[in-house]
């Protein structure tokens, strides 16, 4: 055996075990979502009829799908920039040369690191119309409760406030990091010119900083297009009243899960993966285009 | 003056964050008349301690802690130890394929889990590895985030190090596991809590998985004990806060590794 055959023999053997598990449970999978989705299946049976694009033409056609859809992109176009606003506005202010930074960033953490299924139960006690804490202090401020968790209306509402409130801290982390980056030479230039503060935000910060905005951008906006276990937890397994809270993923558990329509739960599958896989895409394109030295 | 205004937005801020912690602990300890007060108190006139071990033995909660603990343990050491080999041929080793291999393993971190959620539950259950350990675990055992945040590490080490070894004549495991890895601890720890949170967390595949409460871990019991007691909420919030307490001093002591590993993921 030559010495570079060797060579090759060996690192193959390191990565043995990474890529017998990728290969089974991640590459595998994504050609087999693919052809599930032209396939009539339900898992059990040994009777599995192709049926060419009718699932796809199926989902496309359902109402519950069109709800799914519509849900999870109001979703993301309200999580996505409340969720970036407010996470640019924590960096900001913990950058801002602040005592018991450490302490401050730990507590904007700690819902992050903390499971949904635990703090989705406290949400859904605040949320309680009756004795819930947001309803008391409505009240106390002169307005009138709300029947948080019964009402469609609402719905929408409540799980994006549980998804901004899980992923601020996060988002300000990434962005701190992104403006300890910007070199403190071009805010000294700008105090020498006069700048006001708001100035230098505009024209300093927030353009050096969106290498980092946009990367969240595209991160936040593939996060939240699989937007499923507040939903879960806060209404069990009903997707909200009147299926307010339908999104796609949880469109394909129930389809998957629920009816055990296979063919149909990989093409929602599918359409969600190329949801994601154009953002992706945008990602990669923009972080070559925006690019400064900062 | 103007601080005076950060300290403000930064307070009004954290209570929005912290706030349903507090308002957990609260309802945890209040007896059962006080959790339905008209008027909520942050603190109870009458504490009630015992809502804890009334929750404790409501459902098998010891089980979904060990559960959690030995699913989450178990893929975090399996996660770095075929995580390292794999960085280190990629970082260390020339090979017929490297390059090609190393973006297609990139790539595959842009598909998103749920896409393969239904094959891989066909996989599982065809291996007859529905409510077992191995069907909780196997599939989780290596991530490509922990291979890449490992190669980079192991690119940055001097040269010296990897070929000193090598003239004694170590194997690449023996470098790697007697030399490279001691000296690359704060990756490792960083890689290490990220796949502990992340397992500890996971819900939809334990969801699909597990069918009995033999083999759920914490976030399925919790969900499965609030759907079964309904609102008894100072229960319900004790078991939440005994849920999310180990994670939470895990965080307290690790934080420092695990925010800086977040947020190198922010920067190129």
């Amino acid at each position: 055996m030559s010495f570079r055959l060797r060579r090759s023999v060996t690192a193959y053997l390191m990565l043995l075990p990474t890529l017998v598990l990728i290969g089974v449970f991640v590459v595998y999978p994504i050609v087999d979502s693919f052809i599930i989705s032209f396939y009539k299946w339900d898992m059990l049976s040994a009777n599995k009829p192709f049926v060419g694009l009718q699932n796809y033409v199926y989902i496309f056609e359902d109402p519950l799908f069109h709800t799914a859809l519509k849900n999870t992109v109001l979703y993301v176009v309200f999580f996505v920039p409340i969720v970036l606003a407010l996470g640019l506005l924590t960096a900001v202010l913990l950058n801002a040369k602040i005592r018991l930074l450490p302490l401050f960033r730990t507590a904007f953490f700690i819902p992050y690191v903390t499971s949904l299924a635990a703090t989705g139960i406290v949400w859904q006690w605040i949320f309680n119309d009756q004795f819930g804490l947001l309803n008391y202090f409505l009240e106390r401020a002169g307005l009138h409760p709300q029947d948080w968790l019964n009402d469609p209306r609402w719905t929408l509402f409540n799980i994006i406030t549980i998804g901004v409130w899980q992923n601020l801290g996060y988002v300000a982390v990434i962005f701190l990091a992104g403006l300890q980056n910007i070199s403190r030479e071009y805010y000294e230039a700008a105090d020498v010119d006069g700048a006001t503060p708001w100035q230098k935000f505009a024209r300093i910060t927030l353009p050096l900083l969106s290498p980092t905005t946009y990367f969240l951008l595209i991160l936040t906006t593939i996060e939240a297009f699989k937007v499923f276990l507040q939903i879960y937890v806060l209404y069990g397994e009903t997707a909200g009243p009147n299926n307010s809270g339908m999104t796609l993923l949880y469109y394909m558990f129930t389809k998957g899960f629920g009816d055990y329509r296979m063919g149909y739960a990989c093409a929602s599958a599918y359409v969600l993966f190329l949801i994601v896989f154009v953002f992706t895409l945008a990602q990669m394109a923009l972080s070559r285009r925006v690019h400064y030295e900062a | 003056m103007k601080k005076v205004w950060v300290y403000l937005v930064l307070i009004l801020l954290s209570l929005f964050v912290l706030g349903p912690f507090l308002w957990m602990l609260s309802t945890s300890v209040k007896p059962d008349a006080e959790v339905l007060s008209a008027i909520p108190h942050l603190f109870p006139e009458h504490w009630a301690f015992d809502n804890y071990a009334k929750a404790w033995a409501s459902a098998p909660f010891a089980r979904y802690f060990w559960n959690s603990f030995f699913v989450s343990a178990l893929e975090t050491v399996f996660d770095l130890t075929f995580g390292a080999m794999a960085a280190y041929a990629f970082a260390r080793m020339e090979f017929f394929g490297k390059n090609v291999l190393f973006v297609a393993l990139l790539a595959t971190m842009m598909v998103p889990g749920e896409v393969l959620l239904i094959p891989n539950y066909i996989t599982i259950s065809t291996l007859n590895w529905l409510n077992t350990y191995p069907g909780l675990i196997v599939p989780w055992l290596v991530s490509v985030f922990t291979i890449f945040l490992m190669r980079q590490f192991f690119l940055g080490l001097p040269r010296e190090v990897f070929e000193a070894a090598e003239l004694d004549g170590c194997g690449p495991l023996r470098t790697l596991f007697g030399i490279i890895m001691p000296i690359s601890k704060p990756i490792w720890i960083t890689s290490a809590l990220i796949k502990f949170v992340g397992a500890w967390n996971a819900f939809l595949w334990v969801l699909i998985i597990a069918n009995s409460s033999d083999y759920y871990t914490l976030p399925v019991g919790l969900i499965n004990f609030s759907s079964d007691v309904g609102t008894v909420y100072n229960q319900l919030m004790a078991a939440a806060t005994f849920s999310v307490l180990p994670l939470i001093v895990l965080f307290l002591f690790g934080q420092r590794y695990f925010i800086e590993g977040i947020a190198r993921s922010g920067i190129k």
